[in-house]
């Protein structure tokens, strides 16, 4: 059998790719800023000057010069090749990296920032939420306390091992993957996970795709009916160097996410020391004694910053109603 | 019944007044927050880092594809760049020798990031004072310590000055952001050491980078220096590429042989009954033959 | 080869006419699984919503009839093989049974998967892309390989009945019947070395089938003992799975006996012998069974890890009745009718032998549901009317549709072959069979 990571050189063709898609999910895509433009400051003059009035993302009347603007027609599909290509990348992982990610319990308060850019973010149906937050007790005479929950990304991935057709997978860079347009839909991987960390599409998922997009494992998008998703550790997020969505957007700080090989995490303002926040934190990993070494590490809530109620305060009544049968366990 | 119907109109007459009154309204105009920042790179590289975002809810959101105007000087402005946003409200712009700066008579340069606002947009501009300060660094090894030395002196007045009581930060750039080593405190003669802590990886060689920064600093900006040498832990990551496990795509030797043994053995007993069949019908056909030349 | 007129009348009830009985139960049969193919439709159109199952309970009671299909197939390889193997006089007129329940068992089991799985479109890809780490492409293996076995001793044992029929000279049946029979005889005459071969290919896929149904269904079981599933992962799955089959087939076998006895009136041939024999072998069966069972939840009951308790607990509280009736009644009842040699009438076994596969049946149900609701992270933050599980009509009416299949193939099969074997009837003297 043939290893398909070894079919696989670097990152450039990510980035053909990334040029004929188009850049992600936004309904226009401006080229010639990302990235280059620290180079060539002065391009703006070089535009046409020509400004075209668009509606932005969140749906106000902007303007845009007009060479700045690939219209949604005008992107180009991936030619097959390419797609093929970047699939085997996907497959791969990126070289030389190991990530994980520390939630630090003292500052979780159920705020569900995480879950919403998630959900926002890799386009995901209501009912199928990929981060999860619980709400624990250990026991009767322990206290509650806020629990998100991401994939672990294991490093003895039962969800991995169960798969008949190799639609879940696992990378050198610790993360753990699924290609919906291999899985056949068969729930081992769910019943196999101990975390519940996956999510069935139980019906079609009505996802309203931006035209000239092609699936991406590492999105994941658009999830498909009768398939298996689950937390992807926003691998696209990272291959552009970026933090995942549920750190950025947790207001508390409560997700730190790195490359554990540079013994480095961050939540976006705090920079800390992976093995320092584990000494002096007592950091841990969720049930250990399954042997299924998760990538997440969690730092035990002490010391709070928030009451757990308040993670109940200003919530609807639907959230409120997720946490009917909670008790200790 | 009745009263329903005029109910009804009653609605329907005043109706149009309010969708009149709707339309009539100005809608309102988001208020946009611009940002500038100076950026001096190690390698002496400056630029001029301006964003445009507005709040909603609490949440920064960038504004994209905005032309605004970078200017130099006080009184009397001059323009240096016209910029576009990227899709996170972010432009920049390179200084280099052709550009004209005004500086006042300190030596400080000041700079103004302009946003004209649009129709659904208003505008908006900000403004900041940059003294050009030269910032180096000498990382040594004293009694195998690994010594890092800053010093940093600034143009005032064409004198050279040292930039006492400044804070440098001592950082290594990760994948994500920067890792803090040390924050130090710049002495009358505008230099200052920090200890490099001797268990932190590096890349596979050990390589990292050190990095001094002034990191938003009111006078100066982000000014930075930076080094890549050999002062971390090699970290040898590798995963064997016909690495045999459950999770992994080539299964463990074990599996395979008692696979292959069992189906072999059930298999192979398949093809006897499967002979015997055929044993059975030749040995019919034979049988037939003989009755017939009889 | 000849045969006596009467047994080839009395065994092959429905090869020469077909009965209006006949027509009017394939009929209603038929139209049960009509509605099955119509709850198809709705899965394929709609998606699996339509279901019960949710995130947390993903496999419902598809999986349950597999298990439980699967089970009767393999029991029914298990009780032929040792019968024959064992050359017990009086396996021979329930013999054909057991193979028939097994081949069609065996066929009908596999659709239940093909209900559960999300992408039936990409059923292919088990072939194309498969891991041999995975259970499932263990089970896809031995299903495949359980299929040809079955198919091959079956096989077997069925030429010499298609030699008598063909030979046979004033058998009413259509042409391409004839015509059939021919082919399918191979030529076989009888002779002393045709009978060598074919008793020696028996003999050898008897034992054959015996050591395949063991290894099929407890790599079934693995597929839920290998996870780490409270409940689920267990070292005993494997041979209590194995256990479990052959109490549910040999009550199938009893119950089955009871109709063809009372429909083809073949009292002559199935007498209460064979019922208190069979009978017999599934009170020790039973016993074993009985015996997997509580040992299994006595350890898991006095170890107490948390995830256990939970899971017991619930065992005894939401799934009460059917663990009492699964465990309890489902176990001892049928022992105790059986036991007393009073009690050992036609119709009480056979009524043991219905309590018997419906407990069983339950049993599978509050193995794979109770442990699905128990997962070691408690069922939070997800829709409350997502928690628990119960079938709906379109699980209920593929089920039910799975049951008519297995009757209607049943039926097909007595239009086309001999329910009990001649060959092995006329073979020795009918005393000494019936002894």
């Amino acid at each position: 059998m043939k290893d398909e990571a070894e079919n696989v050189s670097d990152g450039s063709s990510r980035r053909n790719f990334l040029k004929k898609v188009g850049v992600g999910v936004g309904a226009i895509s401006v080229t010639g800023i990302v990235g280059s433009s620290l180079l060539k400051g002065n391009e703006a003059k070089a535009k046409s000057g020509k400004l075209v009035k668009l509606l932005s993302p969140e749906g106000k009347l902007v303007e845009v010069d007009q060479d700045d603007i690939k219209s949604a027609k005008g992107i180009q599909p991936a030619d097959n090749e390419t797609v093929e290509q970047h699939k085997l990348e996907a497959r791969a992982g990126l070289p030389n990296r190991k990530f994980a990610m520390v939630i630090d319990l003292a500052r979780c308060k159920n705020a569900r920032k995480c879950v919403e850019a998630c959900q926002e973010g890799h386009l995901l149906p209501k009912d199928h939420e990929w981060m999860r937050l619980y709400l624990l007790q250990d026991d009767s005479t322990t206290s509650k306390y806020w629990f998100p929950r991401p994939c672990f990304h294991c490093d003895k991935p039962m969800c991995v091992s169960v798969c008949p057709v190799g639609a879940t997978y696992k990378r050198a860079d610790g993360i753990v993957l699924i290609d919906n347009q291999r899985c056949i839909g068969c729930k081992f991987c769910m019943t196999g996970c101990p975390f519940s960390a996956r999510v069935f599409n139980w019906k079609d998922p009505e996802v309203k795709v931006p035209e000239g997009h092609v699936y991406d494992p590492e999105t994941n998008i658009p999830a498909t009916e009768g398939t298996v998703g689950k937390c992807v550790f926003c691998a696209d997020k990272l291959r552009l160097g970026e933090l995942p969505r549920c750190v950025s957007a947790c207001p508390m700080g409560v997700i730190y996410f790195g490359d554990i090989l540079e013994d480095t995490v961050t939540n976006g303002n705090e920079t800390e020391r992976f093995s320092k926040l584990m000494t002096d934190r007592a950091g841990y990993r969720y049930r250990e004694e399954l042997g299924t070494l998760p990538s997440v590490y969690y730092l035990p809530p002490t010391q709070r910053m928030f009451p757990v109620e308040s993670g109940l305060e200003d919530t609807d009544k639907s959230i409120k109603d997720r946490y009917k049968k909670v008790g200790p366990r | 019944m009745r009263k329903k119907i005029i109910y009804a109109i009653l609605v329907l007459s005043v109706l149009p007044f309010f969708t009149l009154r709707t339309f009539g309204q100005e809608v309102t105009k988001i208020t946009p927050y611009v940002t500038l920042q100076y950026l001096k790179n190690s390698e002496s590289k400056r630029i001029l880092q301006t964003t445009l975002t507005y709040s909603k809810n609490r949440m920064e959101i960038p504004l994209q594809g905005m032309e605004i105007s970078l200017f130099t000087g006080t009184e009397k402005k001059e323009t240096i760049a016209h910029v576009v946003t990227d899709n996170k409200g972010i432009a920049k712009f390179e200084i280099t020798g052709d550009t004209k700066l005004i500086s006042d008579k300190s030596g400080a340069w000041t700079f103004t990031s302009e946003y004209n606002g649009n129709d659904s947009i208003d505008a908006g501009k900000s403004e900041i004072v940059i003294k050009d300060v030269n910032l180096e660094m000498s990382l040594t090894l004293v009694d195998t310590i690994k010594t890092i030395t800053v010093k940093a002196t600034v143009m005032e007045n064409g004198k050279e000055k040292p930039a006492a009581g400044e804070v440098v930060k001592i950082l290594v750039p990760r994948m994500f952001s920067n890792l803090l080593i040390s924050e130090l405190t710049l002495d009358d003669s505008g230099s200052a050491t920090a200890e490099f802590p001797s268990d932190l990886p590096g890349n596979k060689e050990g390589n990292l980078t050190v990095l001094a920064k002034f990191e938003e600093n009111p006078v100066f900006g982000n000014v930075e220096k930076s080094e890549t040498l050999k002062w971390g832990l090699t970290t040898d990551y590798s995963v064997p590429k016909s690495h045999r496990a459950l999770w992994t795509k080539t299964a463990p030797k074990w599996m395979i042989y008692t696979l292959s043994v069992l189906l072999t053995g059930v298999w192979g007993h398949y093809l006897f009954a499967l002979i015997s069949l055929i044993r059975i019908n030749i040995n019919a056909k034979r049988k037939a033959r003989e009755e017939y030349k009889i | 080869m000849e045969a006596d007129r009467k047994l080839i009348t009395d065994l092959t009830p429905e090869i020469e006419k077909t009965s209006i009985k006949w027509y009017i139960t394939f009929f209603i049969f038929l139209a049960f699984f009509a509605v099955g193919i119509y709850g198809l439709y709705q899965q394929i159109d709609k998606g699996h919503i339509v279901t019960g199952m949710r995130d947390n309970v993903v496999w419902g009671f598809y999986i349950v009839n597999f298990i439980f299909f699967m089970g009767l197939s393999y029991s029914g390889a298990l009780i032929s093989g040792v019968l024959h193997l064992f050359h017990t006089g009086w396996r021979k007129p329930i013999i054909r049974m057991a193979e028939l329940i097994t081949i069609i068992s065996l066929i009908i089991g596999p659709f239940f998967i093909f209900f559960c799985i999300g992408r039936l479109d990409r059923l292919h890809f088990l072939f194309l892309y498969p891991r041999i780490q995975s259970p499932i492409t263990w089970d896809v293996i031995a299903i495949i390989t359980d299929l040809v076995g079955c198919f091959l001793y079956l096989y077997l044992s069925f030429i010499e009945d298609f030699a008598i029929l063909r030979d046979y000279p004033d058998l009413k049946v259509a042409p391409w019947k004839k015509k059939l029979y021919k082919t399918l005889s191979l030529g076989f005459t009888g002779t002393e070395q045709q009978h060598k071969i074919l008793s020696n290919a028996r003999m050898v896929m008897a034992a054959m089938v015996i050591a395949i149904a063991i290894i099929v269904y407890s790599v079934l079981a693995w597929i839920f003992g290998v996870t780490l599933q409270p409940g689920w992962h267990s070292t005993i799955f494997g041979p209590y799975f194995v256990i479990a089959a052959v109490f549910s087939g040999t009550g199938l076998l009893i119950i089955l006996m009871w109709i063809f006895r009372k429909i083809y009136h073949l009292e002559e041939y199935i007498t209460q012998r064979h019922f208190v024999n069979v009978g017999v072998l599934l009170t020790v069966i039973a016993a074993f069974y009985g015996y997997f069972t509580f040992s299994d939840y006595l350890t898991k009951w006095y170890g107490s890890i948390k995830m256990d308790s939970i899971l017991i607990d619930k065992l005894f509280t939401d799934y009460y009745s059917l663990f009492i009736f699964a465990n309890y009644i489902g176990i001892l009842l049928p022992c105790i009718i059986i036991a007393f040699p009073k009690f050992r009438t036609i119709p009480n076994i056979t009524i043991a032998a219905i309590i018997a596969v419906t407990a069983l049946l339950v049993n599978r149900y509050i193995i794979v549901i109770p442990t699905l609701e128990t997962p070691f992270l408690p069922i939070q933050d997800t829709r409350p009317d997502w928690i628990t599980y119960s079938p709906t009509w379109v699980e209920w009416s593929l089920t039910l549709a799975g049951v008519s299949v297995f009757a209607m193939l049943f039926m097909l099969v007595s239009k086309i072959a001999p329910i009990i074997s001649i060959s092995e009837m006329q073979e020795k003297d009918k005393n000494e069979i019936m002894k």
